[in-house]
């Protein structure tokens, strides 16, 4: 699968999906206007590919600034995936990165990590 | 005459404390500037980053709100509520000003009067919740488990809440046989 890499605009995330070295990583700030014509054609691809893994190691990289609440059902479909492809047998390990004083970025890291159970979650605060 | 009543208008918004007015058609395009220029303006009264993330944040989903669901829209509104994109305006007015301290962000736009009843149950249901109700129901609406339309439903008041320091605050007036008008407030 050829590997994502795409920019990130003043209103949607840096994507940057590396499916050799199973890297994944989501960056910046999302609120498209259209989200699931944003979103959708990279989740497909992703979910494609992280089914057909049974083994190895996944990671995926969160460092969001800001992501509004039609965004958030994709971050939610995103820990869904990791989540199912740890049970899977695959070592998935989600790295949720925040600026260390932005709470509510850490608290919402930590709603959506407190799911995970098979996949590994660190919460990482990042200094300017 | 014109710069009196301009001026006069103005005035009144000021002494409101409003600091931003916007009234007409609200676009993407119109959000994403209006957007930059709150943050910009917030920044550089040194507000601290929690609370210009707070309003961006709840004017966001407030704009968002009137660009799909306000009923005051050109061309007029079809049967399926969500926009069709580009081709549909939808009007509103959205504030956003200083009182007692806190920043608000108020958004009113024409809803139908079939709406308002089901739109004033769910919005006192996500006013009167506390914090870990209403992170219980934002978690439940993003995985699906709250069918649409049902009491609390519709993430972005929720979220509008959880970025709220107070409890949300909103009403309706009617208008005529059809439509009623529909403000929303929150501060942070």
């Amino acid at each position: 699968m050829n590997n994502i890499r795409i920019e990130a605009t003043e209103r949607s995330p840096e994507i940057d999906f590396n499916f050799e070295k199973n890297h994944f990583a989501m960056r910046g700030e999302s609120y498209p206007e259209d989200v699931p014509a944003f979103f959708g054609p990279h989740l497909d691809a992703l979910e494609q590919h992280l089914a057909g893994l049974s083994d190895g190691t996944v990671t995926f990289v969160f460092e969001m600034i800001y992501f509004n609440s039609t965004s958030a059902k994709v971050v939610m479909k995103l820990f869904d995936l990791l989540e199912e492809t740890a049970e899977r047998g695959v070592s998935v390990t989600v790295n949720w990165r925040y600026e260390e004083d932005d709470d509510n970025m850490e608290e919402l890291g930590e709603e959506f990590g407190e799911d995970l159970e098979e996949a590994t979650f660190k919460l990482v605060p990042v200094s300017d | 005459m014109l710069a009196k009543m301009q001026y006069e208008i103005r005035q009144a918004l000021h002494d409101q404390g409003i600091v931003f007015c916007y009234s007409g058609y609200m676009t993407e395009t119109i959000l994403t500037g209006l957007g930059q220029a709150i943050k910009q303006k917030l920044t550089m009264e040194a507000t601290d980053a929690k609370t210009i993330r707070g309003v961006f944040s709840v004017f966001v989903e407030q704009m968002q709100n009137v660009i799909r669901y306000s009923a005051e829209r050109e061309p007029e509104p079809r049967e399926e509520r969500a926009a069709t994109k580009e081709s549909v305006l939808s009007y509103g007015l959205l504030t956003v000003g200083q009182e007692e301290g806190a920043y608000y962000v108020n958004c009113g736009n024409k809803i139908e009067i079939k709406d308002v009843a089901r739109l004033d149950a769910q919005l006192s249901t996500i006013r009167d919740m506390d914090r870990l109700e209403l992170k219980a129901l934002y978690k439940q609406i993003l995985k699906g488990e709250v069918p649409e339309g049902s009491k609390g439903a519709g993430v972005g008041f929720v979220d509008i809440a959880r970025k709220a320091t107070r409890p949300i605050e909103f009403d309706f007036i009617e208008l005529d046989a059809q439509y009623a008008f529909f403000a929303l407030k929150a501060y942070i």
